[in-house]
């Protein structure tokens, strides 16, 4: 999909106008943040509001997110040990401390594959 | 002399478009209350409650949300927005990455064809030249794409700090916004009683008594009596037949008049 998001009253003026008038091509719209689908008609939309207001338009594209594919199993494994915690005040930093759970700085440290 | 009062109020206001060379005005500057009624005449349309609050300036009335609003706008006058583009280097990036893919496969493609050579038992040389060629560009097209690649994520990273600037200005656009709305409602409140009752006495008003709604009158009514209601420095253009003279309407306006 492709993320749209307007940084001035003008930009989130004109997404408002391009969400209304093209309905179909838009996936979903959070106040000055909107999604839409990804076909050259989607990008064609979205290009003109960058056309139109320069850099208070960003735009980005996004990937469905897979955690099987992008997270080593390490990672999910400490999800599903700390949302199963006995004692659910917690934090997830003191929780892994003495465990083979990777710690927030070792999680902070690795990027995604990108993709 | 056929002039349209719009091309004179242009010349009260200064404003280069639409103004009528014919026509020079020497006068103080017009306040934001003559943008909504300075220029009266019948075809005009009048946001009525802006043009009230307005009005209510001009007499020095003040809000509670002046304090914050006049803080706000410092602020945000104190964010600069860089207007200088900021070269993204997309296209460049996808340029010299597509090129490096051509340069591999005509590498590869050379490099094919110097075993064929060998195998078919012929002098390599001419294909090995061939060779050393495309590997060179090769090499040249990959350095290139690391520059463009490298010149791609640093413009990135700056965008980003540019957008978190204009994040915080958006923000404050959308309080002054808020803060604007929130005090010409206070001004309306406090002039719609003496607007209400000011409408019956407008020269030429089809209303009597005072009107359930009074922001729901024709606009020339509206406009006169919001300008009876302000002080206006600037002289007022009057283009309707309301006013015997321009000295009756001067004096239901008080303030100077064009007449036409």
């Amino acid at each position: 999909m492709l993320l749209v998001i307007a940084y001035s009253r003008e930009a989130r003026q004109s997404l408002r106008n391009v969400c209304r008038s093209h309905d179909e091509s838009v996936i979903r719209r959070f106040g000055r943040v909107a999604l839409f689908e990804a076909t050259e008609f989607g990008a064609f939309q979205a290009l003109r509001l960058r056309e139109k207001h320069g850099e208070a338009i960003q735009l980005e594209q996004t990937v469905p997110f897979n955690e099987f594919e992008s997270v080593r199993p390490d990672v999910r494994e400490a999800v599903a040990a700390y949302e199963d915690r006995e004692t659910p005040f917690l934090p997830y930093e003191q929780f892994q401390t003495g465990s083979d759970l990777p710690s927030p700085t070792e999680m902070k440290e690795r990027d995604l594959p990108s993709g | 002399m056929d002039v349209d009062p719009r091309a004179v109020a242009a010349a009260v206001r200064r404003t280069d478009s639409a103004s009528d060379e014919r026509i020079a005005v020497d006068c103080p500057e017009p306040s934001p209350l003559h943008d909504a009624v300075g220029c009266i005449r019948p075809e005009m349309g009048l946001r009525t409650r802006t043009a009230l609050a307005r009005a209510g300036r001009t007499r020095g009335l003040e809000t509670p949300y002046d304090e914050e609003l006049r803080e706000t706008r410092r602020e945000l006058d104190a964010i600069a927005v860089e207007t200088e583009p900021l070269e993204s280097h997309r296209e460049r990036v996808t340029e010299a990455e597509a090129a490096v893919e051509q340069a591999r496969i005509r590498a590869a493609e050379a490099r094919g064809r110097v075993r064929e050579r060998s195998e078919s038992g012929l002098d390599p040389a001419p294909a090995e030249s061939e060779l050393d060629d495309a590997l060179q560009t090769l090499s040249e097209a990959e350095t290139d794409a690391i520059a463009a690649r490298q010149a791609y994520e640093r413009d990135r990273r700056r965008q980003r700090e540019r957008r978190d600037r204009r994040e915080r200005r958006f923000r404050l656009e959308e309080r002054v916004a808020n803060l604007e709305r929130q005090a010409r409602s206070h001004l309306v409140d406090r002039l719609r009683d003496e607007f209400r009752g000011v409408l019956s006495r407008v020269p030429g008003a089809t209303v009597t008594d005072e009107p359930a709604e009074p922001f729901e009158v024709d606009s020339v009514t509206a406009a006169l009596a919001v300008a009876h209601l302000g002080d206006i420095s600037a002289p007022v253009v009057v283009g309707i037949d309301r006013f015997g003279s321009a000295v009756a309407a001067s004096a239901w306006l008080e303030a100077p008049v064009l007449y036409i």
